[in-house]
């Protein structure tokens, strides 16, 4: 009996303590107090990149090392993440209190970072900055239902359309031609399914929130407090892929397929179209040199004349005891000349005014590269991020889901839009 | 040669098997091979093909038309793979280290010792191999940063030092040495510390073997924990740094293949030393010895 | 512990050096187990114990208690909880995607643990006897264990592709395309497949370790004797290694029951189509884990996982005991 009123008394302990930890944890974002980032601009800073050490190492300790000339006080500490489980590692860090003080984020990981306290409101400590960045790259990081922008832009992308020449010449498309919108897409891949007799599919995604977004689709309300891609838009887009499906016009593993297995598929030539970005170009011609021979490039269609644009950020940490340092590193590489260099050694896009105009962006150089580059370019400038900030992937599971079932028939578009909606509205407000 | 096998078939099962036999058990042999090992030979002939060669031609080429080495040494050249090797050694020594001393000390005392709490000690453990690991792993990591192991190896060994499911395990071969042997030891008055190590220990070499590989392998292939623990990527274990060949802006699928050659064969070579003590189990360790 | 049971009123003296002959051994190993000499101080255990207790008490059960107690709080990854008492609960009652996650944890151990419980043992068999090259074959076969699983998952899943080997055979016996990875059975199935596959040489080496203690003069006693392969396989190498199959049963059971990454590689991050394939640990994941986890509502999926697998276990390990009896 003693053990079990021990073991009693530890749970009791244990609850008590789990629910101190985590309210210290997360201080709900009141984070107003702490967002002065005046002082003197010393310190050691600790800041993460996600995946960039292994091929830009020279880049980043450069860049690293100019500002630790301009500011002899300050000393870079500089981690690396790998690939996989960078969510996982901010949780844990965030969790524990011991983010660095500069973090390379994305919107959607900023947004709960943010709401939590844990990033610095950039409106205010770094307002002077705030002119130097594309409009809409400097918004993509503010918070709906939060004042404040919580991360600087960093490095943009987007991607056009990669798409298989001969396997359009062989469903006896143009292969010159690729489709220009979207009902020429659906009537390409009805062609190609039909031609092929189902061996050759044209895609191999289910459509995801940025192909609602491409397609014109209101996603959420104006005060961002609810879902509305189940409007008739909406419905229209998923009933279309579903014809799509049922003719193996989109590929038969479209329901369960990631970004890895899609472009693995567009590999082995068993699609005929798929998203990518300028840097895919180098990985065909190592990894698929026959598709390479045959590869054609076409911007993604949409119905909205804007592009997606996918944006990276760098967040810093509004418990941080180098704040001043802080900010102005975390402006250091992102200003104009160091995104100008890093541009300048792989496929990204700077998101600082006036850089997309550079000669570098306009000006192919008559490679394939160069022209990727420039149509890239060319879209950015009216792009946007439809994925909304408080997308979580709670919320993209769920889409997903609902999605799959219409387009097995297990539910009607409507109803499994209606259905998502539902759920995402629930996620987001218990997100608060 | 000859004699030397027939002297093995001797000292393994007396007398050699008939050649139909043999014949069969070799068909029986190759055809699991082809099967549990045929997927890596896949792998490691993505990893020898060149640059020139489609890796996802349709159908499939086993072979690689012209095999190179390339890939491994380009491999070590962007990633410092063999301190990242290193510390993976670290931490699968230490962790073979404290599970096979930790598991068995306990193992023993689950099955030889009698006291009162042996039923709760036991549902402990049980209990403690079954908790999901997923929903304890942040808590853990808490603890780390308060006894300010974060970002060290050895808070990457601690959590899992001694695995319950090894106690388990040695509980289980303990419980099957015949008692006799240790009562004659009693008699001739040994006390339990003599005991464990003299009689029990060398008679449950197996289960020894089997949790050095058991806690070798969870160690070199964890990935979430130590990626959790660690910050510095001069302490990053294998696991995590051969994830960065998953580039962010290219995926050289040549290279991720000759990282996993390179992640799989020291476990391999470590299981084909340790594979003979499988078969030296209880029987001969103590009622022979 | 200070007393000396004599439950059964045996001599204490009986268990000692009497033992020597063949014929008392059995009755007195019967008898030395339920005597309970004392042979120790009453310290000693807990000594022995100490190191194990220290290291899985701090770090494994004393964390899962205030997951036992976020179960009760709606906690977020960031954000702290509050009380909610048995909302998770109920919640999960009525959510369909926590009954999916049962139903295919479920199916998955009745599908797999048989298969992991009996081929093994047959492989273990296979190389068990000494033949030129058998160390080569024995490592071999123990490849799939150590290969980490994401390598796994990308081979099967190149293998059973649409336009993979497995489907490439297939069509030459004129069957086919079979869409393994896109069927939500067939996608289940596949997993299953690939975690036999991946388990069969680590219970092997259970297996192995186990078959050493079979003695070698019982095979020939009975091979004396007439009996064929056969046979001799229920006679006498079950009975022998009637407690690890158990054992490796126990295991198998909780593994499949807690599987998560075969599912995850081929199955894809949702789970299937639709979800269709999640299984209660990808669920706990899905809806924890990440910067807007709901840690609450997957700590209560935790508990309900680690009861169902407590109850499972201790079923296993109370009918041994039984049989054992």
């Amino acid at each position: 009996m003693r053990i079990s009123r021990r073991a009693a008394t530890a749970t009791a302990i244990a609850i008590t303590s789990a629910l101190v930890m985590t309210a210290c944890g997360g201080s709900g974002g009141s984070s107003g107090s702490n967002s002065d980032a005046s002082g003197k601009v010393e310190g050691t800073v600790k800041f993460q990149t996600w995946n960039l050490k292994t091929n830009f190492k020279d880049y980043f300790e450069g860049v690293i090392g100019d500002f630790e000339k301009k500011y002899p006080d300050v000393k870079i500490v500089w981690i690396d993440q790998p690939a996989e489980g960078y969510a996982d590692k901010l949780s844990a860090d965030a969790a524990a209190n011991t983010l660095p003080d500069v973090v390379n984020v994305s919107p959607d990981l900023a947004t709960p970072l943010a709401k939590a306290g844990l990033a610095l409101n950039l409106d205010q400590a770094a307002a002077k900055y705030k002119d130097e960045y594309l409009d809409g790259a400097w918004k993509s990081h503010e918070m709906p239902g939060k004042e404040g922008t919580y991360a600087f832009p960093w490095y943009l992308n987007t991607g056009p359309m990669f798409y298989n020449k001969k396997l359009f010449k062989d469903a006896g498309l143009d292969p010159e031609k690729p489709p220009t919108s979207y009902d020429q897409l659906f009537k390409d891949a009805l062609t190609m399914a039909d031609k092929s007799k189902g061996k050759t599919a044209m895609l191999a995604n289910a459509p995801a929130v940025e192909d609602f977004g491409r397609y014109g689709v209101k996603l959420m309300n104006d005060d961002m407090s609810k879902f509305t891609f189940n409007e008739p838009k909406g419905v229209e887009l998923v009933e279309k892929y579903k014809e799509l499906y049922d003719a193996k016009a989109l590929d038969s593993g479209a329901l369960t397929s990631v970004a890895e297995s899609a472009g693995r598929k567009f590999q082995q030539q068993s699609i005929a179209m798929n998203p990518g970005g300028a840097g895919d170009l180098k990985k065909y011609k190592t990894e698929a040199p026959s598709l390479y021979k045959n590869i054609g490039i076409t911007p993604a269609v949409n119905n909205t004349g804007k592009d997606n644009m996918y944006v990276q950020g760098l967040m810093v940490n509004s418990q941080s005891k180098v704040k001043p340092a802080a900010v102005e590193f975390a402006h250091w590489v992102t200003d104009a000349k160091n995104q100008m260099a890093f541009a300048h050694k792989v496929a990204i896009f700077p998101s600082t005014k006036g850089s997309l105009d550079d000669p570098y962006f306009s000006q192919d150089g008559g490679t394939d590269e160069g022209r990727v580059r420039v149509a890239a370019a060319k879209a950015l400038k009216t792009a946007v991020n439809y994925t909304p900030a408080v997308f979580s992937e709670q919320m993209k599971t769920a889409l997903k889901n609902e999605v799959a079932k219409a387009m097995q028939g297990k539910k009607s578009a409507k109803e499994a839009l209606d259905d998502a909606a539902a759920e995402c509205d629930k996620l987001l407000q218990q997100a608060g | 040669m000859k004699s030397r096998i027939k002297a093995r078939f001797q000292a393994d099962g007396g007398r050699r098997p008939p050649v139909w036999q043999l014949v069969l058990r070799y068909l029986l042999l190759l055809a699991v091979f082809a099967v549990l090992v045929g997927p890596f030979l896949w792998q490691l002939s993505t990893s020898l093909k060149g640059p020139a060669e489609d890796i996802y031609s349709y159908p499939p080429k086993l072979l690689p038309s012209d095999p190179t080495l390339d890939n491994y040494a380009k491999v070590a050249d962007l990633i410092p793979v063999w301190d990242f090797a290193l510390n993976s050694l670290k931490v699968a020594v230490a962790n073979v280290l404290t599970n096979c001393v930790g598991a068995a000390l306990a193992g023993y005392a689950l099955a030889r010792l009698k006291f009162k709490g042996r039923g709760i000690a036991m549902v402990a453990f049980v209990t403690a191999m079954l908790v999901p690991v997923e929903s304890i792993i942040i808590a853990q990591f808490m603890t780390m940063r308060d006894l300010q192991l974060n970002n060290t190896l050895t808070g990457v060994v601690l959590p899992g030092c001694i695995g319950a499911l090894n106690v388990l395990l040695m509980r289980n071969a303990f419980a099957n040495i015949p008692y006799e042997i240790e009562e004659a030891a009693y008699c001739d008055g040994a006390n339990a510390w003599q005991r464990f190590t003299r009689i029990a220990l060398p008679a449950v070499k197996g289960t020894i073997a089997v949790v050095a590989i058991f806690s070798f392998m969870g160690a070199w292939d964890d990935f979430l924990w130590p990626l959790i623990v660690l910050s510095d990527q001069s302490k990053f274990t294998l696991t995590i740094g051969l994830d960065y060949l998953h580039g962010t802006f290219a995926n050289n699928q040549r290279l991720v293949a000759a990282g996993t050659v390179i992640a799989v064969a020291p476990l391999i070579v470590l299981f084909a030393c340790l594979q003979r003590y499988f078969f030296r189990g209880v029987g001969e360790g103590a009622v022979k010895g | 512990m200070t007393d000396i049971s004599t439950r059964n009123g045996e001599p204490v003296a009986s268990t000692g050096p009497a033992t020597g002959s063949p014929a008392t051994s059995r009755k007195a190993r019967g008898a030395g187990r339920r005597t309970g000499v004392r042979t120790h101080l009453p310290s000693t255990p807990w000594l022995f114990l100490l190191p194990g207790f220290l290291v899985t008490g701090g770090f494994v059960l004393y964390p899962f208690l205030s997951t036992v107690g976020s179960s009760f709080t709606d906690q977020r990854t960031l954000i702290a909880g509050k009380w909610v008492g048995g909302a998770n609960y109920q919640e999960l009652v009525h959510d369909d995607m926590f009954w999916t996650a049962l139903r295919n944890s479920l199916l998955y151990m009745v599908g797999v643990v048989p298969l992991l419980v009996i081929l093994p043992l047959l492989l273990a068999m296979l190389v068990q006897n000494y033949l030129p090259g058998i160390g080569f074959f024995r490592s071999a076969f123990y490849t799939p264990v150590v290969a980490s699983v994401v390598v796994v998952g990308l081979i099967w899943v190149w293998l059973l592709d649409d336009r993979g080997l497995v489907n490439a055979v297939l069509g030459v016996i004129g069957v086919g395309p079979v869409s393994f990875l896109s069927d939500q059975w067939l996608l289940l199935i596949s997993a299953m497949l690939v975690t036999v596959w991946k388990g069969l040489g680590y219970y092997m080496i259970v297996y192995m370790a186990a078959l050493g203690n079979v003695p070698r003069e019982l095979h020939e006693a009975c091979a004396v004797d007439g009996a064929g392969p056969v046979r001799r396989f229920f006679t006498v190498t079950v009975p022998a290694v009637r407690s690890t199959m158990v054992l490796v049963g126990a295991l198998a059971s909780v593994n499949a029951f807690k599987v998560f990454s075969e599912v995850y590689l081929m199955a894809g991050p949702n789970g299937g189509p639709g979800g269709e394939d999640t299984t209660l640990v990808m669920l706990i994941k899905q809806v924890g884990t990440g910067l807007t986890g709901r840690v609450g509502y997957a700590s209560a999926l935790s508990v309900v996982v680690f009861v169902i697998t407590l109850g499972l276990m201790l079923l296993v390990l109370r009918a041994d005991r039984k049989e054992d009896a």
